[in-house]
């Protein structure tokens, strides 16, 4: 028992260092320590399943939970922000980014609470039936889910002037850019999915500087060009003023929206967070903040905690991949201890927020933001070239092409997942090799 | 009611159709993409389509740097006077007043029908999101009103705020009885909201994938028709047979969290209980606990924690305590 939880403390412990350097993923983390626990069980040294479990949990919900941090602090809006400045953003541009991320953190402690306390003692029961109705028709739902993302982008643009073309192309800019962000990602997944450049040695992370490129390049590319520099952040002597409707609104529409992403398959946490907004029409920045935190902490965790429901044996997401190669779980105690890991490793990465937020504020105040933006670009191309060689950093160039056409048009960035989406909708349906086929990939 | 909640509507309605859940399951996901897909068709066509080829007579750009509330209020009295003259429709645009990235100014345009005249109220600033912005805004509000000619009939609202993104078009139409009716968007929810246009839409995909799907868009269609005359506008039903919207139930508004849910929720359920019904080797569920425990227990949890809330509140601000 002690063993596990000093393997949970040390697992939050060491994602805490790993969360707040911006595009750093802990599956890319994980996939390291996951390559090393195989090499030391082929040389006779297997470590026990009280230690790998707790410490992967430890890192998972420690990174659901402290990675708001850069995501709140290093993501600065510059002046070419159209209709695109993030909750998060605006409580940074406000001085505010401490506040910011403890409201975000709060609402990953209440989806946690709900995850432990709610839906941890029902799961069992009620999951494994559900994963029977849904399991054959898990296809057809990913396709409504791109069919509802696609469809939901409304134009933006086209409000003055005269009705006619010069007002719909003007309004279908940001559509139309946002449509076409999603086909070129979509072509890309089929690359890498069907032919890809990245070494075979190096498989592991095959769609890793894909990922990278997409989602991190572009806004710490800008943050260094754009020369944009956030506003002194305040740290608050007292409370942050989080009332309790605010609170339970935002943690019921991230629970829900993370739930969703965590039980079926491809669906990220920011396509369940969307969906969970629009079902609960959340509207307030402080709503969507605690949303936001809940939605990513279920996503990243009950996705894990799903290969240890008896009965059920889900396998979801990045982290539940990695250990189920180390760890199958087949008893109740095993669903139990993962239970108390998590429940540990929240507390843990809670009571780490304050302290790193106010170390990150710190930082701020000593570099510039442009200096360390440019110091995690440094960092993430060192990584690409470490992990997946020079073919890794043509792969995240073509798909940092990509990712900068939502950030110049205003468009949503999450079409932009489009590149594990549609490869894997098309192979769900049987169409993917026909698809790939036409493309001439096969 | 918002997009998502029509294409839960339109993907649940698929899933009544055995065939479709049959081709689900065996890896033909068409019959509910159809579903969701023409759920949403309506609101796809006038948002995405219609209103950039609407012609408008009047349009409207208040200056964000010198806040005139008479001007607006002058050109909509104008718009209501004009068309009370001449007998003829006439069409007016209010534009949005953009301040910033994320910031916006406010205003209201209010029919007051009984003292015949349209005012014009500046309201606070406000975020994408449309929240009220701290410290922005007057005490008290900079108004101004205009007379108007006639009497108007409403057929929405009283009230119209204009805010976020694009402004409203309100087509004046002078009635046979000597009032102008104010149409609020007359773009929307007219040809593309009709059972009539419905049927063809539904003809066509039937034409291209077959009965099933013509089913299947048919009654995603009337899901949408049918919820949206639930609220405030109504719809134009029978398009071209009818010129004009029918008022809606004014049970709701569109944006409106509960409804919203509510409407995604229990299409979720429908859809889970058809896949459950066709579903083999399931333990078994009865209809009726399936709605006590998924739908009548949280209702009556969330009610409690709403009254619980309320009370809560009402005793935190009760004046002495």
């Amino acid at each position: 028992m002690i063993a596990a939880a000093v393997a949970t403390v040390l697992g939050t412990a060491l994602s805490s260092v790993l969360s707040c350097l911006p595009g750093l993923h802990v599956y890319n983390v994980m996939s390291l320590l996951v390559m090393g626990a195989h090499a030391l069980r082929a040389q006779g040294h297997a470590l026990p399943a009280e230690v790998v479990v707790p410490f992967a949990i430890g890192l998972t919900v420690g990174y659901a939970l402290l990675s708001n941090i850069p995501s709140v602090l290093l993501a600065a809006p510059d002046e070419s922000a159209l209709f695109t400045v993030l909750p998060g953003q605006k409580f940074l541009m406000a001085g505010r980014g401490y506040e910011g991320t403890l409201i975000t953190a709060a609402g990953g402690l209440a989806g946690l609470c709900a995850l432990v306390l709610i839906v941890g003692p029902l799961a069992p029961r009620l999951l494994p039936a559900a994963g029977m109705v849904f399991r054959p028709h898990t296809h057809w739902i990913l396709w409504c889910v791109i069919c509802f993302m696609l469809m939901s982008e409304w134009p933006k643009g086209g409000t003055r002037g005269q009705a006619g073309l010069r007002r719909f192309s003007d309004g279908w800019k940001t559509t139309g850019m946002g449509l076409l962000t999603f086909a070129l990602s979509g072509l890309l997944g089929f690359l890498l999915f069907y032919r890809s450049p990245i070494p075979i040695e190096a498989a592991f992370q095959n769609i890793m500087p894909a990922f990278v490129g997409l989602f991190t390049l572009p806004w710490l590319l800008l943050n260094v060009v754009s020369r944009v520099e956030a506003p002194p952040q305040c740290v608050p002597a007292g409370s942050i003023g989080l009332d309790a409707m605010t609170l339970l609104r935002g943690t019921f529409a991230g629970c829900l929206g993370g739930g969703f992403a965590a039980f079926f398959p491809v669906i990220t946490g920011g396509v369940g967070g969307l969906l969970a907004g629009h079902a609960t029409a959340t509207r307030d920045d402080r709503v969507f903040l605690v949303s936001q935190g809940a939605s990513k902490l279920v996503y990243y965790v009950a996705g894990l905690l799903l290969l240890f429901v008896p009965g059920l044996g889900l396998t979801r997401g990045g982290a539940a991949s990695m250990l189920k190669g180390l760890f199958v779980p087949r008893t109740v105690y095993d669903y139990l201890l993962a239970l108390a890991s998590v429940a540990l490793a929240g507390a843990t990465a809670f009571l780490l927020v304050g302290p790193l937020t106010r170390a990150v504020i710190g930082l701020m105040r000593r570099y510039t933001y442009r200096r360390m933006s440019a110091a995690a670009l440094l960092a993430v191309l060192a990584l690409v070239f470490g992990v997946t060689g020079c073919m890794g950093l043509a792969v995240m160039a073509v798909a940092g092409a990509i990712g900068m056409i939502p950030v110049l048009y205003g468009s949503r960035r999450m079409n932009c997942l489009g590149v594990i989406l549609l490869p894997m909708a098309c192979n769900m349906s049987g169409a993917g090799p026909t698809v790939a086929r036409w493309l001439g990939l096969l | 009611m918002k997009g998502i909640s029509h294409f839960a509507i339109g993907a649940a309605a698929a899933s009544c159709f055995p065939d479709a859940v049959e081709a689900g399951a065996a890896g033909n996901p068409l019959y509910f993409i159809l579903g969701g897909v023409f759920g949403l068709l309506p609101d796809t066509l006038d948002f995405k389509f219609t209103r950039f080829f609407f012609k408008h007579d009047i349009e409207v750009s208040p200056d964000p740097n010198r806040p005139d509330p008479r001007a607006i209020a002058g050109a909509v009295a104008h718009a209501v006077n004009r068309a009370f003259e001449t007998r003829r429709p006439l069409s007016i645009k209010l534009d949005t007043v953009r301040l910033g990235a994320d910031r916006w100014q406010r205003y209201e345009v209010i029919f007051d029908v009984l003292r015949r005249r349209v005012v014009v109220r500046y309201g606070p600033q406000v975020d994408t999101g449309g929240t009220p912005i701290t410290g922005t805004g007057t005490r008290p509000p900079l108004e101004a009103a205009a007379p108007l000619a006639c009497d108007v009939r409403l057929d929405y609202l009283a009230v119209t705020q204009v805010d976020i993104f694009d402004g409203p078009v309100f087509r004046m139409t002078p009635l046979e009885d000597g009032t102008v009716a104010p149409e609020f968007i007359p773009w929307h929810r007219a040809w593309s909201h009709s059972f009539t246009i419905g049927l063809l839409c539904a003809g066509v995909c039937g034409v291209i994938f077959g009965p099933l799907a013509a089913m299947v868009a048919a009654a995603a269609l009337a899901g949408h028709i049918l919820t949206d005359q639930l609220g405030h506008m109504g719809c134009n039903l029978f398009y071209p047979f009818s010129k004009k919207r029918t008022q809606g139930s004014r049970l709701m508004h569109a944006g409106q969290s509960w409804p919203n849910f509510a409407a995604v929720w229990i299409s979720c359920l429908v859809i889970f209980w058809n896949l459950y019904r066709r579903t083999a080797g399931v333990p078994p569920l009865s209809p009726i606990r399936l709605a006590a425990f998924a739908l009548g227990l949280p209702a009556l949890l969330l009610n409690l924690a709403r009254r619980l809330w309320s009370k809560v509140t009402r005793i935190s601000t009760t004046p002495g305590l």
